[in-house]
């Protein structure tokens, strides 16, 4: 590793990197634009000047664009290079509309730095400047093109990393151009990436325009909560209003980029509907006294029909250490172990997850780095989007994506996709030495350096991750084969490792309905929603004795509760989820819980705090509530040690702090020995399969009203050939009856799906809302409406 | 209305694009093929050489804006190109460049209100040998004085009503 000076200072950093990453770690400010540890250097901007005093190429030297060698020295403050990058800032800024007293970037800009720091201060230039006519870019992203100083980070951001398609440069010399070919919505969905990576105000977020000062915010590192991989996450609000979430930078798993569900879907937080006050039978009461009426409630059933009378059923959307605690409660009142996940097969996906070696296990980071990747199941800008960027990246560098899937796939790359159906896709992995198409592709990645298999819990279930488990170590040749599993929420992971120790044949609604059980407190979850079978389930929900529910989200479930405590969202209190690869990562509490002051105060200015409830009325945690009803007085350190020792797979728990890498857990134990037996429908009927949409399916996103413009409309997809035969057309209106009810819908052509089958998105706010992705297809029969009439 | 390319046209471009690696490659030819028949090219121009070239209009737009031979709005029949670049300009290229809009009535930028001719600035049109130039459509007048403009400029109003 090569030892070198700068400003008299010494360091020693790794082979490659450029002169500028060592002054930056070294805490020297050297002005730069074009260049982003994640973007690479192109020496576009000519900011970053620096003198080369020792070393092979010296003098005046763009330090991005140089690597370090041993024994260099540099220096940043000779004559120079300090006036060139004093005339490049001035030339930057000659068309610049010094409009910072109105512009949202303000306090947060590159631009304002690196010009402070390039030295740059006075104006000199009188003329003209350049002036554009902006475009309407969609709901997300305003556009001020007269503050853009030609970096390209844009473009870079947008086309090269992300592979968006509908956006470039156009125009040359002064008129050049950052946009789309017409006005309309950025199509990407990753366009929120435009906000944090355009150095200057070009791209703002949009719904936010003119409300708060970055200095005004308060913001906390955090954890994306729409899927299993934990996008790191940097949110900030201001008066009891969450207003944005930007990206946090975890090198490890999503870098600098979330997807724009995670950016632009976080008004679920704000939700005018969201209960806040707690309730019994619906009527609001204080909140000490539904926790006392809770517990007493508990204490009476336990005491007369024993805990076997008692559920709980926790939550990938809960922190671990509130999944913990409801299982120290089943454990108080005699009652079994917990539920992790409302949804059987999604459970049994999770736990599945858990049990595989956790050096088996592949981050985000090891995905960009494979030199071959084979995703089997899984859908990445629905499931799990940000897997399509790590994806993208890896086929950059040539890597080689195979997929086997049976949705008609897209991804911001070029891969190769088989359409399978989800039932060949099991019946393969149970035996794929007789797979012609899988044993070649086992042999490709026995013969790999750093491959890795990504499989999806939610098409596959349990048993197919078991079978892929099987698959991959028959692919290890010289290097292991490692597995990235997507699962369904940013705890599924967490519940796994938690439910892998309790009985895996019981079932929830099996218990629900022979009758014994007569109260179940569900945390952060709403099994009427998020069972395979709502229907069934709201049914089994209505005979209970009594529901609780400790939730955030205005659910049909927490209307019916008979006792309702409402919670803090992961905005509101610290704790902890653990992603899809077993990382562990913390989240700080971004802001204190309360109607926002917009709303209270209906918008009057100046903001002032009303209270519209008494004082110790407002939401606490489910960690919170679960230690008050186990007279557990631990801080969340405290608890956390606790765990350490309960849970020694879990070992550096406690050394966590919200934005750092996150860590990894160690091995948990023993292989699940679990094993599910699922009957797979045979090819050549018909069958549903329901999915999850790319917008909608998860329930923040669903109770996110700023997405809602970018739901699609619900509809049933068919393979054109298998439409043919049946005498279809592209658009037509059809019946599709199947055991959850009949549908009319426009039937959809999708030439890269499987055949045989039909799918349907799963949709909030449509009919659709009845199907949950994470099944298997389900028997159905088609008509068109008129032969149905 | 004028088409933007015959239907064999069309037919030709997409077969020889069919043939190609790189597809865009022909983005140019198609561009001007477009222009020679439509006289500009407008966005459904943009849109149909995407659709053969099977790229999104974007990428075809960033070229099409990037040269300025390629025009992306309408002209005149006859676009005349004036070099501003440095040869041209020791050699009495502002004179022309001030003749040509007197004698048209019409600023740089703007078209005469019969659509015969569209003043437009240009960098070197690489004839410096032959400075002061200007370029009428893809036709290349060198040497020229005030006097030889306006035999050019008449000679183009004949060749139009002819
Ligand atoms: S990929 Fe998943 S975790 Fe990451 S930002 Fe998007 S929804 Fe959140
Ligand atoms: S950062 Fe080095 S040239 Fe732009
Ligand atoms: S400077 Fe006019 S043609 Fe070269």
């Amino acid at each position: 590793m090569p030892t070198l000076t700068i400003d008299n200072q010494i360091i020693t950093v790794a082979e490659g990197a450029s002169v500028l990453d060592a002054a930056v770690a070294l805490g020297i400010v050297v002005p730069h634009f074009c260049y982003h540890h994640t973007l690479g250097a192109i020496g576009a901007c000519r900011q970053c000047a620096v003198t080369i005093l020792e070393g092979s190429q010296k003098g005046l030297k763009m330090s991005c664009l140089i690597a370090v060698e041993d024994g260099m020295v540099v220096s940043t403050c000779e004559e120079e290079s300090v006036a060139f990058r004093g005339q490049v800032s001035e030339w930057l800024m000659t068309n610049h509309p010094h409009d910072c007293p109105v512009c949202d970037e303000g306090g947060e800009c590159q631009l304002q730095e690196m010009t402070i720091g390039a030295g740059h201060g006075i104006r000199r230039y009188r003329g003209n400047k350049r002036t554009y006519t902006n475009q309407d870019l969609g709901p997300f992203i305003t556009q001020e093109m007269n503050r853009c100083i030609q970096c390209y980070r844009c473009v870079r951001t947008y086309k090269d990393y992300c592979g968006g398609e509908d956006f470039g440069v156009m125009g040359s010399q002064q008129r050049v151009f950052f946009g789309r070919f017409k006005d309309g919505p950025l199509e990407s969905d990753f366009s929120g990436n435009l906000i944090d990576f355009c150095p200057t105000g070009v791209f703002t977020d949009r719904a936010n325009r003119f409300r708060t000062r970055s200095w005004d915010l308060q913001q906390a590192p955090s954890i994306c909560p729409h899927c299993s991989l934990g996008c790191s996450t940097f949110p900030g609000g201001r008066y009891q209003e969450l207003q944005r979430v930007r990206s946090g930078g975890n090198r490890l798993t999503n870098d600098s980029f979330i997807c724009d569900r995670a950016r632009f879907g976080s008004d679920w937080n704000n939700h005018p509907k969201r209960p806040r006050e707690a309730r019994i039978s619906g009527e609001k009461v204080e909140f000490s006294y539904a926790l006392e009426l809770l517990e007493e409630r508990l204490e009476k059933l336990v005491e007369e029909y024993g805990g076997e009378a008692l559920r709980l059923l926790g939550s990938p959307r809960a922190s671990f250490e509130a999944n913990l605690l409801l299982k120290n409660l089943a454990e108080k009142y005699g009652a079994p172990a917990p539920y992790y996940d409302a949804h059987p097969r999604r459970a049994f996906a999770a736990r599945m997850a858990a049990s595989i070696p956790s050096g088996q296990l592949a981050s985000l980071k090891q995905l960009r780095d494979s030199d071959l990747i084979l995703m089997v199941g899984v859908d990445p800008l629905a499931e799990a989007p940000v897997l399509a960027l790590a994806l993208r990246q890896a086929a950059r560098a040539g890597t080689r994506i195979v997929a086997l899937d049976p949705r008609p796939l897209e991804l911001p790359c070029d891969f190769e996709h088989h359409p399978l159906t989800q039932e060949s896709l099991l019946r393969g992995l149970s035996a794929p030495e007789e797979n012609e198409l899988l044993e070649s592709l086992r042999q490709q990645l026995e013969a790999s350096q750093r491959p890795v298999l990504v499989g999806g819990g939610e098409l596959l279930g349990g048993e197919g991750l078991r079978l892929l488990l099987h698959f991959s170590e028959s692919c290890c040749g010289s290097h292991d084969c490692l597995i990235f599993p997507v699962l369904h929420g940013p705890n599924s992971f967490g519940g796994g490792i938690l439910g892998a120790t309790g009985d895996s044949n019981r079932n929830l609604i099996e218990d629900l309905e022979n009758g014994n059980v007569r109260a179940l407190i569900c945390v952060e979850t709403d099994p009427a929603i998020e069972h395979s079978e709502p229907g069934r389930m709201q049914l089994a929900l209505s005979r209970l004795e009594f529901l609780a529910v400790f939730d955030h989200l205005p659910t049909n479930t927490v209307a019916t509760a008979d006792i309702f405590l409402p919670t803090r969202t992961i905005y509101e209190c610290a704790g902890t989820f653990i992603n899809n690869e077993g990382r562990m990562q913390a989240f700080d509490p971004v802001l204190e819980p309360g109607i926002p002051i917009v709303v209270t105060g209906s918008g009057g200015h100046p903001p002032r705090q009303f209270e519209t409830t008494p004082p110790g009325s407002a939401p606490r945690s489910a960690v919170h509530l679960l230690q008050w009803l186990l007279k557990d007085r631990n801080d969340l350190f405290g608890l956390r040690r606790q765990i350490v020792k309960e849970l020694p797979c879990l070992r550096d728990l406690d050394r966590l702090e919200a934005g750092d890498n996150g860590r990894r857990i160690a091995d948990c134990g023993d292989k699940l020995e679990e094993s599910r037996t699922e009957i797979w429908a045979q090819e050549g009927e018909l069958q549903v399969l329901p999915i999850t949409a790319r917008y909608g399916s998860d329930l923040y996103s669903r109770w996110s009203q700023s997405l809602t413009s970018r739901f699609e409309e619900p509809s049933v997809w068919i393979h054109p050939v298998e439409a043919a035969e049946r005498g279809f057309v592209n658009g037509q209106k059809v019946v599709l009856r199947t055991v959850v009810g009949h549908f009319h819908l426009p039937l959809v052509f999708k030439a890269k799906m499987a055949r045989g089958r039909l799918i349907v998105p799963c949709l909030p706010g449509t009919p659709l809302e009845v199907f949950t992705p994470g099944g298997l297809s389900l028997p159905c029969k088609i008509y068109s409406e008129v032969d149905n009439a | 209305m004028k088409k933007l390319l015959l239907k064999k046209e069309i037919d030709a471009f997409r077969k020889k694009a069919q043939k190609l690696e790189h597809p865009r490659e022909m983005v140019i030819d198609l561009l001007r093929a477009i222009q020679d028949h439509f006289g500009w090219v407008p966005d459904a121009g943009v849109e149909l050489a995407a659709d053969i070239l099977g790229v999104p209009p974007i990428e075809v737009e960033e070229v099409a804006t990037f040269y300025d031979k390629i025009y992306r709005q309408k002209v005149g029949r006859y676009p005349i190109h004036i070099c501003d670049s440095i040869c041209c300009w020791t050699r009495g290229g502002e004179e022309i460049a001030a003749h040509l809009q007197q004698q048209l009535g019409i600023k740089l930028g703007q078209t005469t209100p019969d659509g015969l001719f569209t003043l437009l600035p240009t960098c070197c049109l690489g004839g410096c040998g032959r400075a002061p130039s200007i370029m009428v459509g893809k036709r290349f007048y060198g040497h020229l004085t005030c006097d030889g403009l306006d035999q050019i400029i008449a000679r183009l109003r004949e060749e139009a009503v002819g």
